[in-house]
């Protein structure tokens, strides 16, 4: 997931490094870092926004952990989580090949999930078609569920439309 | 300039008509006075090296059905001995497309080379079963080769990634190549009616053939991307390398769902290295891909310019002869005309 904090930092020299170094110790990956030195607190105390990636909910709790514990102050934490969707439609016998055995599938994916789903039943023994909404934290994440519900609408004999740009 | 038509039907009866319609532009704008001087048909040949009276050629086909009714016409199998033998600049092989096999286009194409003539064609089927073949013969017979009319009708898509897009790398080409599928997609999306009403009413609109198999089924499309592939990508690409998806499983409830999400479905073809495919997918309502009715569209993504788009009608004797004629006046500019 994405997680985007802001926090205070004295005004000091390194300061910004005591603070990253927990995030990269549990395997966060930075993405940005904006200083805002501009928006200085009455105390004199620098906002600094960060934003990184980290894999699962409890690897963010032991960096926050681990800042609160070097005297960082939180001021903001917001999990940028389902930052990216994609719309697929499929074509076929969708509930008599099991659509929620499709969906549980695709939610085995960590960071990815099917958010949204719309039907048109077809006339008895005709195909069917569903719309698909899968959320995901990043592009990388909703392009490998993508290639998941490929490779399920395969094996079920299901038309998968995806979107132009997608992939 | 002297022509010789192969293949008298659609295409070249409409391409009859323009260069009636257009013989005072023609020698005006662009100093060219084309002479056809022969016409082959699969019944027979007509050749008068002074040059055929196109207006009498209309009619006479017209009534008896083939060119060999025309004064000093012949019949038979006549195509070889009238590309070799006739003294002619142009062979305009306008042949019905044959994707298995190329001919008997392909036959006459190549032959029409080493007797030192140019080639425009509106043919598929020698593009797709031998492009790298005919592109590098006309090259060791000094000839020039224009395909144009081959994909896209009347939208120049080979002419301007060639000639005015020549300067960037195409990353990747993407269309609706195909009118009659995307009539009848249109026609589901507007209508709501079920595909095989749509099919049947494009067929007797004469919009779908009576056999849509290689239109619906996506085929046309991906003889379309093969084409688009070996001329604009230098690939060496074959029709079966392109994993091809039709729409006869698309139905309108299938695009009311994708209406709801602020997309339309059209039948896509796309071409870059790597991956060839022709299917369906889903378009955002408003991209220059989304158009509707007959129209053809393509994108090609390119490192300068980016993205450039154009749209047309895709099929259809007069807008394929804009095609067809560009070609000729191309050959003639080229040649130092």
């Amino acid at each position: 997931m994405l997680v985007r904090i802001v926090m205070e930092l004295e005004d000091v020299p390194g300061q910004l490094l005591k603070a990253l170094e927990p995030i990269s110790r549990f395997g966060g990956n930075i993405q940005s870092i904006m200083h805002q030195r501009e928006r200085k607190t009455p105390l004199g105390r620098v906002p600094v926004m960060l934003v990184f990636e980290v894999g699962e909910r409890a690897r963010l709790n032991r960096i926050l952990a681990a800042l609160r514990a070097r005297g960082v102050r939180i001021t903001q934490l917001g999990e940028r989580e389902g930052a990216v969707r994609a719309t697929a439609l499929l074509i076929g016998h969708i509930i008599h090949t099991d659509i929620r055995d499709t969906i549980e599938r695709l939610n085995a994916l960590k960071g990815a999930r099917v958010s949204d789903l719309s039907l048109a039943m077809g006339e008895p023994g005709q195909e069917s078609a569903a719309r698909m909404t899968i959320t995901a934290d990043d592009e990388r994440r909703v392009n490998l569920a993508l290639s998941n519900l490929q490779r399920i609408a395969d094996r079920k004999k299901l038309l998968m439309i995806t979107s132009l740009e997608a992939g | 300039m002297r022509v010789v038509l192969v293949g008298f039907g659609n295409l070249g009866r409409g391409l009859s008509r323009v260069l009636i319609q257009k013989a005072s532009f023609l020698r005006k704008s662009h100093g060219l006075i084309p002479r056809v001087v022969a016409a082959v048909d699969e019944f027979g040949a007509v050749v008068d090296e002074k040059g055929l009276n196109l207006t009498r050629l209309l009619k006479v086909t017209k009534k008896a059905g083939t060119v060999a009714a025309y004064k000093g016409g012949k019949r038979g199998k006549l195509a070889h001995r009238v590309i070799e033998g006739v003294g002619a600049d142009v062979v305009y092989e306008l042949t019905p497309t044959n994707i298995k096999t190329g001919e008997p286009g392909l036959t006459h194409i190549k032959r029409a080379m080493r007797a030192g003539k140019h080639v425009i064609t509106s043919n598929k089927g020698p593009l797709v079963v031998a492009f790298r073949e005919l592109d590098s013969l006309a090259r060791r017979c000094g000839v020039e080769f224009r395909y144009s009319a081959s994909v896209g009708g009347a939208v120049p898509v080979v002419g301007l990634a060639k000639e005015l897009l020549a300067g960037n790398e195409i990353r990747e080409i993407r269309g609706v190549l195909n009118g009659t599928t995307n009539y009848i997609l249109t026609r589901m999306s507007t209508e709501g009616a079920p595909f095989e009403v749509v099919l049947r009413e494009a067929q007797e609109l004469g919009v779908a053939e009576k056999d849509p198999t290689l239109d619906i089924e996506g085929i046309d499309t991906a003889c379309k991307i093969t084409i688009l592939a070996n001329s604009l990508l230098g690939m060496n690409a074959r029709l079966g390398d392109v994993k091809i998806a039709g729409i006869t499983r698309v139905q309108p409830e299938a695009i009311r769902l994708a209406r709801e999400a602020g997309h339309t479905i059209k039948l896509i073809g796309v071409a870059k290295h790597g991956l060839l495919e022709v299917g369906p997918k889903l378009v955002p309502l408003g991209h220059p891909l989304a158009v509707s009715g007959t129209l053809n569209a393509v994108t090609f993504e390119l490192d300068l310019a980016r993205e450039i788009s154009i749209t047309g009608f895709g099929a259809g004797p007069k807008e394929t002869s804009s095609s067809l004629l560009g070609d000729l006046i191309d050959i003639h500019r080229t040649l130092g005309g």
